[in-house]
């Protein structure tokens, strides 16, 4: 049985549907990632779970029960916000202890618990100390410990990282995983960094406006993209798309004509594509240097060398942008013509409506 | 890099041949800071002026309260004290007897005040801060408005609802229109404070399961505290100020009144004792400078210092 599922949930303020329909199973123990751009609605919605935010039509169920009008602490969940949060005159200790303190639990039960959580997160050290003495990521993790103590069934994180330096995000990131394999508890984490989806998750809910574009694996969103918002939104960087018109589709060949880059023929078992307008997708990752199975001749506009990659932007004839990712540090140049190619297998196809084409 | 070598390195920049920077002082001040000596003396030749403006009328009246009463009204008039003392502070207790009662009448009508308003302007605050609930914009329009009305435009209505209640010459007659006419600015003082609290922090308490009386008490309320205070001296000042009037019209019981109107016992049918009136005003002000300095003490800035990541 799912431990938090959501069935048809929607939310507007006033006239405008920020969330519009969401269906979601939540397994006990996954660690469940919404990605999305900003706006998309992936915070509301999971401050909807919370509790902070009323539901407008819709059912959300915990552990089998309808949470809809429960106030947060009745649903067993505990969150961690953006801005931590901490309540700055207390010390370490009771921002820890808080909800304990709320549940009026006895002086040796808050301790046993608080040193607990402290030394999950290393933090016994500081236990005295006020938030303002405390670095961005010792701030993060006293407002973990506020969640870990309440020993919640679902854990919610709200962008936890998105305040924190560069270094520092991928030591908690590894830290968050870790604690995640520790606790076995299920979390939900919010985020619009795709390399924290791609990952901490076991599955990546892709939103957009308000609505659930694709929800999998990690590498299921990578290499089966279900249309172009997904393909577009997961990777770096951003897939290659090119505008084409199908020629044929016979039940095992599309062949789609690329104008000036000529045709492309394209496994798919698809028939319905026939004549209509299409998008090819090609990740900048997967093309080579030198012909190969398909062939783009085009001059670089850009050249980025960054040791381990070298980066090409170049516009094709069509006029799209088109980006070439290449390993290590092959003699490319700005302004000066090459070719490039890809593995036919490698390819997406997306009909006029977007959707992936198989 | 540290200030001094920035600074060092500019200086280079700057002259070609190279001028060791000898003169300049080692000063941890920002550039942005710093000032010639001529800059400096016109801001101090400000603030000399300014504070004479201020202080005057208080140094001249601790001069007259030193000096005999006869000293008063010669010619020239001397400014400075001839023969002072200090006998002034110790002949207005018996030449006005009720004057320690005076000097606590005040005392107490302005407590009181600073109790009540603080005591409703709290929870007022704290509401207009974080609920949305319907009419609270007009409400506060309407704070405004009362704000606009001086208490004494509504002396007379006020006169005749006190004296339809019975309450003339009551401390009560005192003390509550005191409060009711700080309370509307010391909630819109308030509500902006606390406006500045982050929201987040009603929210993690909430999620913990606090209720809202429960996240006033352990969060918003410290919080907030140099704002309180804020509204605390302030309103204890402005009640201060303003029993005068309220003293004059609402009551005419000597035991009741407060300093300001008592005062008015050192006028004699022949002759005014300006030397110790003066010394008793500087008496009256006297208990208003310790509980400004107690509650200074609280004015803690920053302390929402790491709450959440700005």
């Amino acid at each position: 049985m799912s431990q938090l599922s959501l069935k048809r949930l929607e939310k507007s303020f006033n006239d405008s549907r920020i969330i519009k329909g969401i269906d979601l199973e939540v397994a006990e123990g996954e660690f469940v990632v919404f990605v999305g751009p900003s706006g998309c609605g992936k915070s509301t919605l999971l401050r909807m779970i919370a509790g902070l935010e009323d539901v407008t039509e819709g059912q959300i169920e915990i552990s089998g029960k309808v949470v809809n009008d429960l106030p947060p602490v009745q649903r067993g969940i505990a969150m961690v916000f953006q801005s931590y949060a901490l309540y700055p005159h207390m010390t370490v200790y009771e921002n820890i202890a808080f909800p304990l303190r709320v549940e009026k639990l006895p002086q040796d039960e808050v301790d046993r618990r608080v040193s607990a959580a402290a030394k999950v997160l290393q933090l016994e050290p500081r236990l005295k100390h006020r938030p303002g003495q405390l670095s961005g990521g010792q701030r993060q993790r006293v407002a973990i410990g506020r969640a870990i103590v309440r020993q919640p069934k679902i854990f919610l994180f709200d962008e936890p990282l998105s305040n924190l330096d560069a270094a520092l995000r991928s030591e908690m990131r590894i830290e968050l995983m870790e604690l995640h394999k520790r606790l076995g508890s299920t979390m939900i984490y919010v985020t619009h960094d795709q390399i924290e989806a791609m990952t901490m998750a076991d599955k990546i809910v892709v939103l957009n406006a308000g609505e659930i574009s694709q929800v999998g694996s990690p590498l299921d969103l990578y290499h089966k993209p279900d249309n172009l918002f997904v393909a577009g939104f997961i990777g770096s960087p951003k897939m290659n798309f090119i505008n084409g018109k199908v020629r044929s589709a016979d039940g095992s060949t599309v062949t789609v004509d690329l104008g000036k880059l000529g045709v492309l023929s394209l496994p798919r078992t698809s028939t319905a594509v026939a004549g209509q307008d299409v998008t090819v997708g090609i990740r900048p990752e997967h093309m080579q240097l030198g012909s190969g199975e398909f062939t783009i001749s085009t001059t670089p506009n850009i050249v980025e060398h960054l040791g381990i990659h070298t980066i090409s932007y170049s516009t094709l004839p069509g006029g799209e942008n088109f980006i070439g990712l290449f390993e290590g540090n092959p003699t490319i140049e700005d302004g000066k013509a090459l070719d490039m190619s890809f593995a036919i297998a490698d390819a997406h196809l997306f009909d006029s409506r977007g959707l992936a084409v198989y | 890099m540290s200030d001094v070598a920035r600074t060092t390195e500019i200086a280079a920049v700057d002259s070609p041949a190279i001028v060791k920077p000898k003169a300049r002082r080692r000063t941890a001040r920002a550039m942005i800071d710093r000032y010639q000596w001529y800059e400096v003396a016109a801001i101090y030749l400000g603030i000399a002026v300014f504070l004479f403006f201020v202080l005057a009328p208080f140094i001249e009246g601790f001069l007259v309260s030193l000096k005999p009463l006869a000293q008063l009204f010669s010619t020239p008039y001397s400014f400075i004290p001839k023969n002072g003392s200090f006998d002034a502070y110790f002949n207005m207790w018996t030449s006005v007897p009720m004057l320690g009662m005076h000097i606590f009448n005040s005392f107490f009508i302005s407590s009181v005040v600073t109790l009540i308003v603080v005591v409703i302007v709290v929870p007022a605050a704290y509401a207009f801060a974080r609920f949305n609930f319907a009419g609270a914009g007009m409400l506060l329009g309407l704070f405004l408005a009362v704000n606009m009305f001086s208490g004494a435009v509504l002396l007379i209505p006020l006169f005749r609802l006190m004296r339809a209640m019975g309450l003339l010459n009551t401390y009560f007659a005192m003390i509550v229109p005191g409060a009711a006419f700080l309370i509307p600015s010391s909630i819109w003082l308030l509500r902006t404070y606390m406006l500045r609290i982050p929201r987040e922090l009603d929210e993690a308490a909430w999620v913990d399961g606090a209720s809202r009386l429960y996240t006033l008490r352990r969060v918003i309320l410290p919080l907030a505290m140099p704002g309180i205070v804020v509204v605390a001296i302030m309103t204890f000042i402005g009640a201060y100020a303003q029993q005068f009037i309220f003293a004059l019209t609402f009551n005419s019981k000597t035991e009741f009144m407060p300093l300001p109107v008592g005062l008015f016992a050192f006028f004699g049918k022949q002759e005014v004792q300006w030397n110790e009136l003066m010394a008793a005003s500087f008496v009256g002000i006297l208990p208003v400078m310790i509980v400004i300095i107690f509650l200074q003490r609280y004015l803690v800035a920053g302390l929402t210092a790491g709450a959440v990541k700005q």
